[in-house]
């Protein structure tokens, strides 16, 4: 008699610890090869574009900051904050702007701590985990000291932003930079040349260039890939122009590349605060603009440069206080729906690295 | 010669690794045993909201304008008061913090600094009930400790 085989479907998650949120992947497998993942998500939906059409344009940045990605706040209220300004044409202080992107820069260096303490944790390296929650701990100090909030800010407003820096802070974000790009070193040793970590990540999640366009992969997953498309420097907002940065850029498009593009990022972002701290100009830091600040009809798309990807917000105005509609472009939404493709061919203890390494916010992914 | 080369590489990565985490056992060390020992908060910490009193009358210092009121985003403030002109005063104001989403946004409007944020954050309870702050609450939540004033807006107290 003939072995009888067929294909098995697998529900990994939704209370799967790996899946970082609240994500159902229904994996076929064929033995222990899969042959086809499909994301099911809206575990985690908080209906934000909808809870935003009924609140100020001014309330809506404290609801953007923990309705989306809760891991890079002040990306989020960034991105949103230009909207409005490029719809309401409002003028944000030089000074301002500096400070958005050291910020931003700094969430940034925050958020891809997260990332890779996390999917170290994955791929079972507890050391690395426990360092990088140290080094955002000292950054989340630093965002505490300004905006009295470590997770959830609300510290930008439509026209600038809400408070100075404190007296001091600025020698201290650099004395952070300066020990924080050793430790970057310290990432490194422990696990770029790591056999085990090679092995796990090397090749693994391959994703070619035409499929991450075609999939509108963004942000580290889309430029590992062999994109070479950052929002910074297509098309600049702030004060990206005036800083000096590069792009990092692979072309292996598998999960180790993924995680060399972001290193390099943290170094990147550390390359633009010093800038943006050097040039911190003074003056004022922000334009008045009332609480119950009305738009002008019309609509406006921006996108931004979020630390998983391309963040676009889209809104509509009627003319009102409040936007008529909202629509939020996440990057981890398109970014998942990449995963696909990235995870036919691997077997079933690959699912988690590949997973790992395209680096999802499941908040922001439901929105 | 291949596994050589493998082995040569493993022994090196654990050596590595080893090292460099023998090396950080020796450091200071980061971790806080929270309920014994307490970080420094910053004097800006968006913890509870409290209304100090005004220290040379004992009177509250709220005009009872209800900016703070409109401008929450979450309609977690309510306000009542009674009499007219100088006579006004607050006859209740509540704060349903289990609603409150600490952002702040009271705190800018309020032309008094009336209502501020205090560094406390130890506000969990059993109870929900516990989460409805009244005006004798806040009163008492009143900042010990120094806490930031006039930074909002770049303006200067």
């Amino acid at each position: 008699m003939a072995l009888r085989t067929e294909e098995l479907m697998l529900n990994m998650g939704p209370q799967h610890p790996s899946t970082h949120g609240v994500l159902r992947l229904i994996v076929t497998l064929d033995g222990e090869n899969i042959t086809d993942v499909q994301p099911d998500i809206g575990y985690l939906h908080s209906s934000v574009e909808k809870m935003m059409e009924h609140r100020t344009y001014v309330q809506n940045v404290a609801l953007v900051d923990r309705g989306m990605d809760y891991l890079i706040a002040l990306n989020n209220e960034e991105a949103y904050c230009l909207a409005v300004e490029t719809l309401a044409n409002i003028q944000v202080p030089d000074r301002a702007r500096y400070m958005r992107v050291i910020f931003c820069e700094l969430n940034r260096i925050a958020s891809h701590l997260v990332w890779l303490g996390t999917w170290g944790i994955d791929l079972g390296a507890t050391t690395i985990f426990l360092w990088c929650f140290r080094e955002r701990e000292r950054i989340l100090d630093l965002f505490e000291k300004v905006t009295g909030g470590r997770l959830h800010h609300v510290y930008f407003r439509v026209g600038g932003v809400y408070a100075d820096l404190p007296e001091g802070w600025v020698e201290a974000c650099g004395a952070f930079l300066d020990y924080f790009l050793p430790r970057v070193g310290e990432y490194d040793e422990l696990f770029t040349a790591n056999p085990i970590f090679l092995a796990r990540t090397q090749g693994v999640g391959k994703m070619n260039r035409m499929d991450a366009l075609a999939l509108g992969a963004s942000g580290p997953v889309g430029r590992a890939s062999g994109i070479a498309y950052d929002v910074r420097k297509a098309a600049p907002y702030e004060v990206y122009d005036r800083l000096e940065f590069d792009v990092p850029v692979r072309t292996e498009g598998d999960c180790y590349s993924r995680y060399l593009v972001r290193m390099e990022e943290m170094r990147q972002s550390v390359r633009i605060i010093r800038q943006a701290l050097r040039d911190l100009p003074g003056g004022e830091i922000r334009t008045r603009v009332p609480m119950t600040m009305k738009a002008p009809r019309g609509e406006v798309y921006v996108r931004t440069e979020s630390p998983r990807g391309d963040l676009g917000v889209f809104i509509v105005s009627d003319g009102e206080e409040t936007p008529y509609r909202v629509k939020l472009r996440a990057p981890s939404f398109t970014n998942l729906y990449a995963l696909t493709e990235m995870m036919k061919g691997w077997k079933i203890a690959d699912v988690i690295a590949i997973l790992g390494s395209i680096d999802i916010v499941l908040s922001d992914v439901d929105r | 010669m291949r596994l050589l080369n493998r082995l040569t590489r493993g022994v090196t990565a654990l050596a590595v690794g080893l090292g460099l985490t023998f090396k950080l056992m020796l450091e200071r060390k980061v971790t806080v045993k929270y309920p014994l020992q307490k970080l420094n908060i910053s004097n800006r910490f968006h913890g509870l909201l409290a209304l100090p009193v005004d220290p040379e009358t004992g009177k509250d210092l709220c005009i009872i304008c209800f900016k703070c009121e409109r401008i929450c985003p979450d309609r977690c403030i309510h306000i009542e008061a009674e009499g007219k002109g100088k006579e006004r005063v607050l006859t209740r104001f509540d704060i349903e913090m289990d609603k409150c989403c600490y952002c702040g946004y009271c705190v800018e409007v309020c032309p008094t600094e009336a209502i501020v944020f205090v560094p406390h954050y130890e506000t969990s309870t059993y109870n929900r009930s516990n989460l409805l702050y009244d005006l004798d609450d806040l009163h008492q939540a009143a900042p010990k400790e120094p806490i930031a004033r006039g930074i909002f807006g770049g303006m200067k107290p």
